[in-house]
């Protein structure tokens, strides 16, 4: 009786969760839903009222729009290439520095691991005057690389990639030393493997964070046809964008925010795990 | 199959010594067990043989080939690890066949030697699945297969049945006892299960305190434990220690028991320290109810095991000792009983703990 009771309670308990949990869902999605439907509106109606955003006609001439800008698709190339680049390269990185980190003794080893966390709590912002003159020393402004190279101290990676092959039993690399593999093989061949669900959410953050992107690449490039998505797309607006284009602006937004959405359609599992904490183990 | 020399090693760690000049030879195709409490170095002995642990002085030698410089994976020996350590992306398969590719071997023979192993440990149906899909028991046939098909020099167990559950545990007592019959391998076997240990070990190593103890035959260990220690590690119930005053008589060891009762001994006077005092060991199974027995006691608790029953009996100076009866014992809490120690399986412990016992022709 009294086991059935607990039961009851926690179902009643669970049914408080679940309507607090659509409720804030909804308190999400509503501005969502609002970008969307404007992108389908002309811009003249919606100077006069946006209140008409819920009649007919719905028109697809925004996205036309996009689409025949310029530059949009040589823009969104380059968000591709750069978030990619650099989610490939970080990944490396990443992998091979947390190995050393958990797995090799090498001097000064915590001495400069402090110093990778301390990386963690430097904001962007307060580097990126001094980088964007040493990217202009190199002359190497309007470049892919100049895009890709500051994604590559990748802090948050490290330390990731640290923990997670501390996390490995050190039997498994025994073993396989036992069984005669070199230390390369064990670790392209017995621990990388185990590290995916690592890799998947570091891979993950670091698309999401490069193709968002916006202050670095507004910065340091200057030409058009080196501009990544979000800042191309910045470029077109008006300076009456919010009276004048109003729907426009929300097709750019829905077209920005589409790879990203597409990436998480593919990855929905492991973001879930990555922000559930659950991907450590 | 071969010989292993351990020959005066130390290792330390840090300032801390945990074996300090051990030396042992283990036969080639024995079957030996490190037995010891935890934390007394067996496993770190263990690593030093597999290399996976650098010495600090000594040798080690692997059929008569000296290896302590060489790398774990040159040394051709097979370790199965207390938590199994499987690969776990890696199909049961591939766990078994990684060593043999990465020492190049031709696929033929590796599919040859993973299929026996198999068919050895009743493991073919789960070649296709990831250790993930197994049970602790099947995990753990897995990296016996996976040391098998290595047909390597030794066979080195850490501790291999301790995450068993008691029943599985028991069965592969028993199937390693036959696997080691099958392949007469060289098998070193860490545990700190004395029952382990003198169930499947031809010879046992007994380790206490960064040194080796006692080296023995199951049944030399139990019968002429070299040291206290070893007497209480070894044997269920523990031996039972009483403090006892040593007399003469011809020769032979006369004792004097606190409650005032006297064991006649067949322990030659002459071994024994003089003017020490000294403590009596005596198994259960060597004191028994007897009517005319020397040694009046109290029953408090009474065991019962089926086949035999274990008495706790209190004796007069207070002290209590574990006394064994027949299974179907008619003794009850309460009950006043006279005990009979059979002075043949008696042992003497001097204040060092050395073990004293009858020669063996001196009893007949
Ligand atoms: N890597 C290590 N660093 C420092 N001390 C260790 C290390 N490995 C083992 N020890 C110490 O060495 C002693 C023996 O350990 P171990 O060989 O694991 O004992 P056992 O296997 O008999 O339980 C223990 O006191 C343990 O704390
Ligand atoms: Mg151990």
């Amino acid at each position: 009786m009294a086991h059935a009771q607990k039961i009851v309670g926690r179902r009643a308990g669970d049914r408080v969760i679940l309507g607090a949990v659509i409720f804030l869902a909804f308190l999400w999605v509503v501005p969502v839903l609002w970008v969307l439907i404007l992108s389908f509106k002309a811009n003249s109606e919606l100077m006069l009222s946006t209140g008409s955003a819920f009649r007919l006609p719905y028109t697809l001439k925004n996205y036309a729009d996009i689409l025949a800008s310029s530059g949009v698709f040589r823009w969104f190339f380059n968000s591709v290439v750069v978030a990619s680049l650099n989610t490939l390269a970080t990944l490396i990185l990443a992998s091979l520095a947390g190995y050393g980190f958990a797995r090799t003794e090498f001097p000064f080893k915590n001495v400069i691991f402090v110093l990778v966390l301390l990386g963690l709590a430097i904001p962007e912002q307060a580097v990126i005057i001094a980088r964007h003159q040493m990217f202009t020393d190199w002359k190497m402004h309007n470049t892919y690389l100049a895009l890709i190279l500051p994604g590559l101290s990748n802090a948050f990676g490290v330390f990731l990639m640290t923990q997670y092959f501390r996390s490995i039993p050190m039997d498994i690399d025994e073993a396989a030393m036992l069984d005669n593999a070199s230390r390369f093989k064990i670790f392209w061949r017995v621990l990388l493997p185990l590290t995916i669900p690592a890799q998947a959410t570091l891979g993950i953050f670091t698309f999401l964070a490069c193709w968002n992107d916006y202050l670095w690449p507004l910065i340091s490039a200057t030409k058009p046809e080196m501009f990544t998505l979000t800042v191309g797309i910045a470029s077109t607006q008006t300076n009456f964008a919010q009276s004048e284009g109003l729907g426009f602006l929300m097709a750019q937004a829905v077209f920005a925010g589409l790879p990203v959405f597409i990436v998480y359609l593919f990855f929905q599992r492991y973001i879930i795990q990555a922000v559930a904490g659950a991907a450590i183990r | 199959m071969s010989s292993i020399e351990i020959d005066r090693v130390s290792k330390r760690f840090g300032p801390v010594e945990v074996i300090s000049e051990l030396s042992l030879r283990i036969e080639s195709g024995e079957f030996i067990a490190f037995l010891g409490a935890s934390g007394c170095g067996k496993t770190t002995l263990l690593r030093m043989i597999a290399g996976l642990e650098t010495i600090n002085s000594g040798e080690i030698r692997i059929g008569g080939e000296r290896v302590d410089h060489l790398p774990p994976g040159a040394r051709g020996v097979a370790m199965v690890f207390q938590h199994y350590a499987l690969y776990p992306h890696m199909t049961i398969y591939d766990n078994m066949a990684f060593g043999l590719r990465n020492i190049g071997a031709a696929r033929p023979l590796i599919d040859q030697r993973v299929q026996q192993a198999a068919k050895i440990l009743e493991i073919e149906p789960l070649l296709a699945r990831k250790p993930g899909q197994l049970s602790g028991g099947q995990r753990q046939r897995v990296a016996i297969g996976r040391a098998l098909v290595k047909d390597p020099k030794a066979f080195l167990f850490d501790e291999p049945l301790s995450n068993l559950d008691a029943a599985l545990r028991v069965r592969t007592r028993v199937e390693l006892a036959r696997l080691h019959q099958q392949t007469r391998a060289t098998t070193i076997f860490v545990t700190h299960d004395q029952v382990e240990a003198m169930t499947l070990a031809g010879r046992i190593v007994v380790m206490n305190n960064r040194k080796i103890e006692q080296i023995g035959t199951p049944m030399e260990i139990y019968g002429r434990p070299a040291s206290e220690f070893v007497a209480r590690f070894v044997g269920s119930p523990a031996m039972n220690f009483l403090p006892v005053s040593v007399a003469g008589q011809g020769g032979r060891a006369l004792l004097a028991l606190a409650s005032g009762a006297q064991l006649q001994t067949n322990i030659a006077l002459e071994d024994l320290p003089s003017g020490e005092p000294m403590r009596l060991g005596i198994r259960a199974e060597a004191i028994r109810l007897d009517s005319e027995g020397s040694l009046p006691g109290k029953v408090e608790v009474v065991e019962r095991l089926g086949d035999r029953t274990h008495l706790h009996v209190r004796l007069a100076d207070d002290s209590t000792l574990i006394a064994e009866d027949v299974g179907h014992s008619r003794a009850a809490p309460g009950d006043s009983v006279n005990l009979r120690i059979d002075p043949d399986q008696a042992h003497l412990f001097d204040a060092q703990g050395r073990g004293y016992r009858a020669a063996a022709e001196a009893r007949s």
